[in-house]
């Protein structure tokens, strides 16, 4: 019994997901396999299939497509073909062969028997795209809460060492100084290399000089003896409680009795706290532009960091985009005490990623300024000083500047905010094409600095108008569709729906893309005011433009390509390379290619619902 | 097979009927063969591989059996058989690497009898399918005599003749290694294959006879005696 059938079970084992199932049932799946052969340009099911089946592929590949004979997909080498699982419902679908093709058939009513005890595997043929994907992102987000806390944070991760000491030889005032000099508030005592206690600022304060013992005499007078320690295998966590409990706020770190380390309070505050609250602390005080730009140096680490930590693509885009929101907040004060008071009211508007929230490290700048219409002419040289001032600053900081040249310092940007009126009763009345590029940047505006009023009067009356105009949504639509996902993978390669093979996965224009936009259209046809794409999607969900149900699938799909995106940048970030958006399929698992392929099929529902309705 | 070709293995069949001992051998010889005009595709065939200790079967030692159908362009799994035969005496240890058949495996393996019961009952009505038909034939034809007193008679199809023919068609040399079963896999695009397992090599054969097949001209047409030995 041992190997006899071992090429197949080894060959389906690889396959999710039949990779659940202990060999001995796998064995049971293998032994009801019927090996068909088909040549090439053949239909399947093969006439001697009467019953629905479910097929492996072992080699060959398989196409199918709808009745009006568009092509909807590929299988290759280990895919798992369900169309003919419930053939009723795929009855107008076409599957053929289109090359000879060695096919693994299982009688699918058969294999749900043998399977019974294994609900999720059978779930996983009978769910739809939306429900797998919806599975795979719960699980994502609760891993991403539990990973993201201090217990799974081992100790290794923020201890110091070596760690500063001193001999218990040395008077008090020896080891103040070397405090001072070093920059510790805390020394570990030692008597020729071992361990006999520790002293710390505090120590100083109360045991030496609240008492009027004279600095000269021994260390050893004021140390904490055999202090409490915490092994090295122990986590972020436990460190947390014991300086709690304790009240202390030194912890010296000990690997099988022996010290190795020192872990501090400000370590814990610092991990948990290194993000975007704490990076922003830092920006505002910062006070030339060279200071900012070395800061800017840690936001792709925070994105490695964040991303190795399991957190979300949309937590991690909001941190990122609140960063950049100080950058420019604190340029923008830098500008003001070098030009002087600002003359008229205005505000600093963010466009594009930054003010949908869902900037990564590296990204270009995208902004624009609304002044009051109270300006004078002459008061556009402050703005543009103001403008040139920022934008260099921020392209100090990494923010490119954009190749769109859609910023401050281009003058058809920075301008009253009846001009701003225009432009939209423009975009929206006449939707030329050149209206419909700047809708996808200009639809998605963000007050970063200034007064917020002027952008929401603009804003405002902008969304009764999209809101009523059927043409403009129609026009965006259109241009939004443009952009389809592809159909899925064909071997290596990416399939799109021309048949076409491409070698990479373009993450940003075939799979987030396409969702932001439609989200946008959404928000704009219920004049909704939200900028980022999952608040869109949530706060349109329920309405005429989306069910709660298609908003919650979007979601998913955002999320889960999103995720991707964030993952595969912070990799080649931290290989040295720049990040981009491009994905070759060979670096995706079997299981992320279903998912990604689940997450296409909701893009395309929705574009294809989309389609229909304008 | 000369002697089958002119006399036709049915009438042959129906002559060792007779005189076949009660039993297995009687039972396998009492239904009739294939028709020789039948499609290939309507055609109930048994894949056979056997694994042995050498090449010559008064000598040499059967040490498992491997079989599964094919019909219709289809190899059911749950037809499949493996059994690993008991014999006496100690196994060469160059044997072991190819076949990794161990002796103590063999020693819990089953009597000759019940491989080849199990083996002539699945052949019944049948067509067997071998690659390299000396090995499957001569062993089977041995054992055989040694369990019931005579050699049965068995229509084969030989993938290993159907390639021998295709090139001899094409009348150019060509190196006698590309006939091996994994070669011609290979040739037909199929999967690699853990070759030498008796199970194992009779799928990859079964697999193989479908290529072949399917690459003649019209595989649909191909009837039994365009392939039998």
């Amino acid at each position: 019994m041992s190997n006899e059938l071992a090429d197949i079970l080894g060959f389906v084992k690889a396959i999710p997901p039949f990779d659940l199932l202990p060999d001995t049932q796998l064995e049971m799946v293998v032994k009801e396999i019927d090996i068909c052969y088909l040549r090439k340009q053949e239909d399947i099911p093969p006439n001697t299939l009467v019953t629905e089946s479910l097929f492996i592929l072992r080699k060959g590949a398989l196409s199918y497509y709808s009745p009006s004979n568009e092509l909807l997909g590929m299988f290759s080498e280990s895919d798992i073909c369900t169309l003919y699982c419930h053939p009723q419902t795929n009855i107008n679908i076409r599957l053929c062969s289109n090359e000879d093709t060695l096919l693994y058939a299982l009688s699918y009513p058969a294999l749900q028997k043998t399977l019974q005890d294994f609900p999720d595997v059978i779930a996983f043929f009978e769910q739809s795209a939306e429900q797998r994907l919806h599975k795979k992102m719960t699980r994502v987000n609760e891993d991403a809460i539990i990973s993201s806390s201090l217990m799974n944070t081992p100790i290794t991760h923020f201890y110091h060492t070596p760690v500063a000491s001193i001999s218990h030889k040395s008077t008090i005032q020896q080891a103040a100084i070397k405090m001072t000099d070093q920059g510790y508030s805390c020394l570990i005592v030692l008597n020729n290399n071992s361990f006999i206690g520790i002293v710390t600022d505090k120590d100083i304060r109360r045991r030496c000089v609240a008492q009027g013992l004279p600095f000269n005499q021994p260390i050893t007078d004021i140390i904490t003896q055999h202090p409490i320690t915490i092994d090295i295998n122990s986590n972020a966590y436990d460190a947390l409680m014991v300086m709690t409990s304790k009240h202390i706020h030194h912890l010296p770190v000990t690997n099988q009795g022996q010290l190795e380390g020192m872990v501090t309070v400000t370590d814990l505050m610092n991990y948990e706290g290194q993000n975007a609250v704490n990076l922003t602390s830092i920006i505002h005080k910062a006070t030339t532009v060279s200071e900012l730009a070395k800061i800017s140096k840690m936001l792709p680490k925070l994105q490695i960091r964040m991303a190795k930590l399991g957190t979300t693509a949309d937590h991690v885009g909001k941190s990122i985009s609140a960063i950049t929101m100080a950058f420019t907040i604190r340029l923008i004060e830098m500008a003001e005490k070098l030009l002087g008071p600002a003359p008229v009211p205005y505000a600093w508007l963010a466009a594009g990623s930054q003010a949908r929230q869902e900037q990564l490290a590296h990204s270009d700048q995208d902004n624009a300024l609304i002044i009051s219409d109270e300006m004078k002419p002459e008061d556009s040289f402050w703005f543009f000083d103001l403008a040139t001032f920022v934008s260099d600053g921020l392209a100090a900081c990494g923010f490119i500047y954009c190749p769109g040249d859609i910023m401050a310092t281009n003058q058809k940007w920075r301008q009253p905010q009846k001009v701003w009126h225009r432009y939209f009763d423009k975009w929206v009345n006449t939707p030329s094409s050149e209206a419909l590029l700047n809708a996808s940047v200009f639809f998605d505006l963000t007050t970063v600095y200034g007064d917020a009023s002027l952008l929401e009067n603009v804003r405002n009356s902008m969304l009764e108008k999209t809101k009523r105009s059927t043409l403009f949504i129609a026009h965006l639509s259109k241009n939004a569709l443009k952009l389809r996902p592809p159909l899925g993978f064909f071997r290596d390669f990416v399939l799109k729906h021309d048949g076409e093979n491409k070698s990479v996965l373009d993450l940003k224009h075939n799979g987030i893309a396409p969702i932001v936009d439609l989200a946008r259209i959404y928000a704009l046809a219920e004049g909704i005011s939200a900028t980022n794409t999952i608040e869109r999607l949530k706060q349109v969900a329920g309405s005429r433009s989306l069910t709660k149900e298609s908003a919650a699938n979007l979601i998913d799909a955002y999320e889960f390509i999103s995720m991707l995106r964030m993952q595969n940048q912070s990799t080649r970030m931290q290989n040295n390379k720049k990040p981009n958006n491009l994905l070759p399929p060979k670096a995706l698992s079997k299981l992320e290619r279903e998912h990604l392929k689940d997450a296409f099929k909701v893009i395309k529902t929705m574009q294809d619902v989309r389609q229909t309705s304008y | 097979m000369i002697f089958n070709n002119i006399f036709g293995y049915e009438a042959k069949r129906k002559r060792l009927l007779k005189r076949a001992p009660a039993g297995p051998l009687h039972d396998f010889l009492s239904v009739p063969f294939p028709d020789k005009k039948q499609l290939l595709i309507d055609t109930p065939i048994l894949s056979v591989d056997f694994e042995t200790t050498g090449l010559h079967a008064k000598n040499d030692k059967l040490l498992s059996v491997g079989f599964v159908d094919l019909f219709a362009n289809t190899i059911p799994l749950k037809s499949s058989y493996h059994q690993i035969v008991r014999s006496k005496g100690r196994l060469k240890s160059d044997n072991v690497t190819i076949h990794q058949i161990t002796d103590s495996q063999k020693d819990q393996g089953e009597p000759l009898r019940v491989a080849i019961e199990a083996l002539l009952k699945a052949l019944t009505g049948k067509v067997m399918l071998v690659h390299f038909a000396r090995i499957e034939r001569e062993f089977l034809q041995q054992a055989c005599i040694n369990l019931y007193g005579m050699a049965p008679v068995f229509p084969m199809i030989d993938t290993l003749m159907v390639a021998k023919k295709r090139l001899d068609n094409r009348d150019v040399a060509y190196d006698p290694s590309t006939l091996r079963l994994s070669a011609l896999r290979q040739q037909y695009n199929l999967p690699e294959h853990h070759a030498h397992n008796a199970l194992n090599d009779a799928i990859a054969t079964a697999e193989l006879l479908m290529a072949q097949v399917n690459a003649m001209a019209s595989p649909n047409k191909v009837t039994l005696s365009d392939l039998l030995l």
